[in-house]
């Protein structure tokens, strides 16, 4: 699949790959990069997911928002499915779809007559809108964990998809779900805008006829899409009253979402002297390049001391070429070749790095004034998902009576609660902790290397998002914010 | 430091280094110097030596334009100061202690003061005050007096082949057993004066320059002396070292061996049927508990977590695996999985405070805690050989400080494919970025709260109860 030869793959060659190959074509390179770990950690699968999710967008040829979100969502379980641990797949696919909601949902509050009322143009965020969900779905966050999706998802959608080569095929198969929604949008929304409905009505055309914009210069570029557009539509009897620029409107919301992890460390970072006195003892662990910026930001203006854990089997090589370059080493250097000038190390500002093990958590952590730590994932109930080894340091730092700060961007805040803890831990190559050379040891004894730990809620201090400060008893309502209940079970 | 000085440096050393050991130094003619060298200059000398040698393996250019000058002519009349006839028989030859001497005189001269700095630009200031002279890893500028047994063994405790409190203490143990042998008391003093200060100090000394002594080295030491000064000087030579070795190998046997095979019965009968023990690091008492309960039939698993840089579970966890019982290892970063649906969790001691705390390899406290928040109780097993006055109430304060070259280069190592090439570079590199530090601690303070029982060889206790133990202990003795 990767059309780069000469690259390792990753998610340079696939951004590169991305806008000659066809959407389908790209569908199926991100998922097998996805399953072979080749893009991994939450930053590169959000833009991935997010570039991934704009061409989708972007090759959109219908008009009927429906389809579009049953595609966007479909699109979404499949690469959900190829990784489950990683939620920023998810947290990217449920906003993205939050967005087009959003704007089909403001198009038609402008479109429709003053006297329609929408409480939701008002707020957008935070109280139920137009229930155009699947019958099935459960109207409260999910309680399920990420990796039921797999199971979970597939049923809902109705029919088992075979991975499908062409966008016809998608649609095709589609049809009924298509039919679903929009069988629940006919009797749902006028109750929800019933003289809106009344009047709106009459001015769509009949059923009979094609929807505004079929004649659109795009369609001759594959005429099946809209052919089953038509039948689906003529199926349902319920065009609806979307304007034409709907999907301009929502591939500028996804270009903002690129914008935003373009942008999240910066915002993080602009946090940094609210959290950072002179002469403190800051403890850091794995390497993340948002922990990095905000370390840097603060000692533009402060001297202070990292401790930096070394993250042993997993992440020590990037922890320490963080400490000298202020970088990462290993893949996502060259992705971010862009990003360059960006990075310096700490100590080029003459911050005192200090490279400590993982063990000497608990020996130091008396002295530490402060955990600043990066996650994997959050998790809505506050909890977190980070690199192995940092329940133990919140655990220390509890004990100690220690603030713990965690910084994320809000595409790492994840619906899901975490219910069973296990079945979020990720494993990985028992080769880090053991080297195989060591055949008889190997044999014999059970070499365990999770890569994730658990951080229950209650440890963490503060978290900093892109958004400012919270308690992690707030998080919820970022949530809310950010993602719509429908499309929590994706 | 400065470029014209390294250039300038190989012409000059080369009489040094390309002498083999054995060559005499060029300038072994200046023995002017006062020839009598109190204790205090030897150590300073010695010290001196050791940071001028760590800066030789470090590749820094010494300054090289200093004459050789006094120390260093000290460095080499001091071998003809100790000429005894008690000097035992495989002594390493004076001469091959000078090379380094001199070489430590050449570059010993304007730049010492940068060098000084140098290092200390790499110290984590927290821990300034446990910073010492860096550990003896060769034997050059040993004392001629070290006994050829203890210099073996000094050297294995260096670079970690012997490892480990018991470890350690046995094998000094029997090092000082063979001083002991082939001690002869010089006319005009007796055995009991003379041996401890004068023959058996300077090996503690060696010792003590190749890694701080463990607590229980200290406590066999403090035993040894005391036996040797009640020696009644009317015994005989001979009667006098037969007791004195007697007394050791009762030491040996009485307060590790049969301590440890007591513990380990006592231990092991806490260990019930589907039991999932974790253990951390490698300690012999903990492993000597499992395996005995191994043997006596119970069903259980174990899971060894471990550590960088020394990876001394490794060990454990083969040892325990080729007994048979099933075993997984992983990582302190993967401590909270290991913990998690373990039953208990058994620990061995470096130290036992008489604040109850658990002075251990660092990481202990890790294990210790994240056991004690899942209600699972801490068992630690220690011979009361390793129970001391000292109290301790952080890890700071008292600590041992290994090399950061060892921890930098163990993450490297693991996987292989690096090779040494990988490792020298990110230590280059390392050295070369200022700010750059890093911390290597061996041990941790456990607090007493996270421990359950501490089984002893006189019964098990609740930690509390270590300051009763220690009274009852010198009550005894």
């Amino acid at each position: 699949m990767a059309r780069t030869v000469s690259m390792t793959p990753g998610l340079a060659s696939f951004l590169r790959s991305l806008k000659n190959d066809p959407v389908e074509a790209s569908i199926e390179h991100l998922i097998s990069l996805l399953k072979r770990r080749q893009i991994h950690n939450s930053r590169p699968c959000a833009i991935a997911t997010t570039q991934l999710l704009l061409q989708v967008v972007a090759e959109f040829k219908g008009k009927d928002s429906d389809i579009l979100i049953s595609r966007v969502r479909h699109v979404g379980q499949k690469l959900i499915t190829a990784q489950p641990r990683e939620m920023a797949v998810g947290n990217i696919v449920r906003r993205v779809l939050a967005l087009i909601r959003e704007v089909i949902e403001g198009d038609e509050v402008t479109e429709g007559s003053p006297i329609s009322e929408s409480p939701s143009s008002i707020q957008p965020l935070s109280t139920p809108r137009e229930p155009s969900h699947h019958p099935g779905l459960p109207s409260s966050i999910s309680t399920s964990s990420p990796l039921d999706h797999s199971g979970a998802g597939h049923p809902i959608d109705s029919s088992p998809h075979p991975s499908e080569s062409s966008s016809e095929a998608i649609s095709s198969v589609h049809r009924p779900v298509l039919t679903a929604s929009h069988t629940s949008y006919s009797t749902a929304a006028p109750l929800a805008t019933s003289l809106f409905g009344l009047f709106s009505r009459p001015e769509t055309p009949s059923p009979a006829s094609t929807p505004r914009g079929f004649q659109s210069p795009r369609h001759g570029d594959n005429p099946p899409v809209p052919i089953h557009q038509l039948k689906g539509l003529t199926i349902t009897d319920l065009p609806k009253p979307v304007p034409d620029d709907f999907k301009a409107d929502v591939l500028d919301g996804i270009r903002e979402i690129l914008d935003e992890l373009d942008q999240v460390d910066d915002q993080i970072a602009s946090y940094a002297l609210d959290h950072i006195h002179s002469n403190e003892i800051i403890l850091t662990h794995s390497s993340s390049t948002t922990v990095q910026k905000f370390l840097l930001t603060a000692a533009k203006k402060r001297k202070f001391t990292v401790l930096h854990v070394e993250s042993f089997p997993n992440d020590h090589k990037n922890t320490r070429a963080t400490m000298v370059t202020g970088r990462k080493n290993q893949g996502q250097a060259e992705e971010e070749e862009d990003v360059d000038d960006r990075f310096s190390p700490l100590t080029a500002a003459g911050i005192t790095v200090v490279l400590i093990p993982d063990s000497a958590v608990f020996a130091i952590m008396s002295r530490v004034n402060k955990v600043i730590l990066a996650t994997h994932s959050v998790l809505a109930n506050g909890g977190l998902l980070a690199a192995a080894g940092a329940h133990a340091i919140t655990k220390a730092a509890k004990m100690h009576q220690t603030p713990v700060v965690v910084l994320s961007g809000v595409y790492k805040l994840s619906p899901v609660y975490a219910l069973d803890l296990d079945e979020l831990i990720e494993y990985g190559d028992p080769g880090k902790v053991v080297n195989y050379d060591d055949g008889e040891f190997v044999e014999n004894v059970d070499v365990v290397n999770p890569l994730y730990d658990h951080v229950p809620p209650d440890l963490v201090d503060i978290y900093i998002t892109n958004l400012g400060p919270h308690a992690p008893s707030y998080l919820y309502r970022i949530v809310q914010d950010h993602y719509r209940k429908e499309d929590i079970t994706i | 430091m400065s470029t014209p000085d390294s250039i300038s440096d190989p012409p000059k050393q080369v009489p040094v280094t390309a002498g083999t050991p054995s060559s005499q130094a060029p300038k072994p003619s200046t023995p002017a110097e006062s020839s009598k060298l109190s204790n205090a200059e030897l150590k300073k000398q010695q010290k001196a030596e050791k940071a001028a040698r760590r800066l030789q393996k470090k590749g820094d250019q010494g300054p090289s334009n200093g004459q050789p000058t006094t120390p260093a002519q000290k460095a080499q009349t001091k071998p003809e100061k100790h000429a005894k006839p008690t000097q035992p028989r495989n002594q390493p030859a004076p001469p091959t202690l000078k090379p380094p001497g001199k070489a430590t005189a050449t570059r010993r001269g304007s730049s010492s003061v940068p060098n000084v700095i140098d290092s200390e630009v790499k110290n984590v200031a927290l821990f300034k005050h446990l910073y010492s002279v860096p550990r003896r890893q060769r034997i050059e500028g040993a004392s001629k007096d070290v006994h050829p047994a203890v210099v073996a063994l000094g050297l294995q405790m260096s670079n970690y082949r012997i490892c480990g409190s018991n470890a350690r203490c046995i094998a000094m143990l029997l090092a000082f057993k063979e001083v002991i042998e082939s001690y002869t008391t010089p006319g005009g003093t007796s055995l009991a004066r003379h041996l401890t200060s004068h023959h058996l100090s300077p090996q503690i000394d060696y010792l003590k320059s190749c890694r701080p002594l463990s607590i229980s080295m200290g406590n066999a030491i403090r035993y040894l002396k005391e036996l040797i000064i009640k020696i009644d000087p009317a015994v005989p030579e001979h009667d006098a070292k037969a007791t004195l070795l007697d007394a050791i190998d009762a030491f040996i046997s009485e307060r590790i061996t049969v301590a440890g095979t007591i513990i380990a019965q006592t231990a092991s009968t806490k260990i019930v049927s589907g039991d999932v023990v974790v253990t951390y690091a490698k300690s012999s008492i903990v492993m000597q508990t499992l395996l005995t309960a191994h043997r006596a039939g119970t069903a259980f698993r174990v899971v060894v977590v471990d550590s960088s840089p020394l990876f001394e579970g490794k060990r454990l966890a083969s040892v325990l695996a080729s007994h048979g019982l099933s075993v997984s290892y992983s990582l302190i970063a993967g401590a909270s999985h290991a913990v998690t649906g373990a039953t208990k969790v058994f620990l061995g001691a470096h130290a036992i405070m008489s604040n109850g705390r658990l002075y251990s390899r660092v990481g202990t406290a890790v294990v210790a805690m994240l056991a004690y928040e899942r209600d699972i109780p801490v068992i630690v097993c220690c011979e009361s050989v390793k129970f001391t006055e000292r109290v301790a109430l952080d890890s700071i304060v008292g600590n041992e400080l290994a090399p950061a070259e060892e921890l930098l280069a163990a993450g490297l190592s693991v996987e292989g494919k690096e090779g040494s090439k990988g490792v020298e570079d990110m230590l280059k590199k390392w050295r070369e970025t200022p700010g750059l530090q890093a911390l290597n601690v061996l041990y941790d303070v456990t607090p007493a709260d996270y421990i359950k029982m501490v089984v002893t060889e006189f019964g098990s206790l609740p930690p509390s109860s270590v300051p009763a133990v220690l009274r009852n202990l010198s009550g005894n003795g």
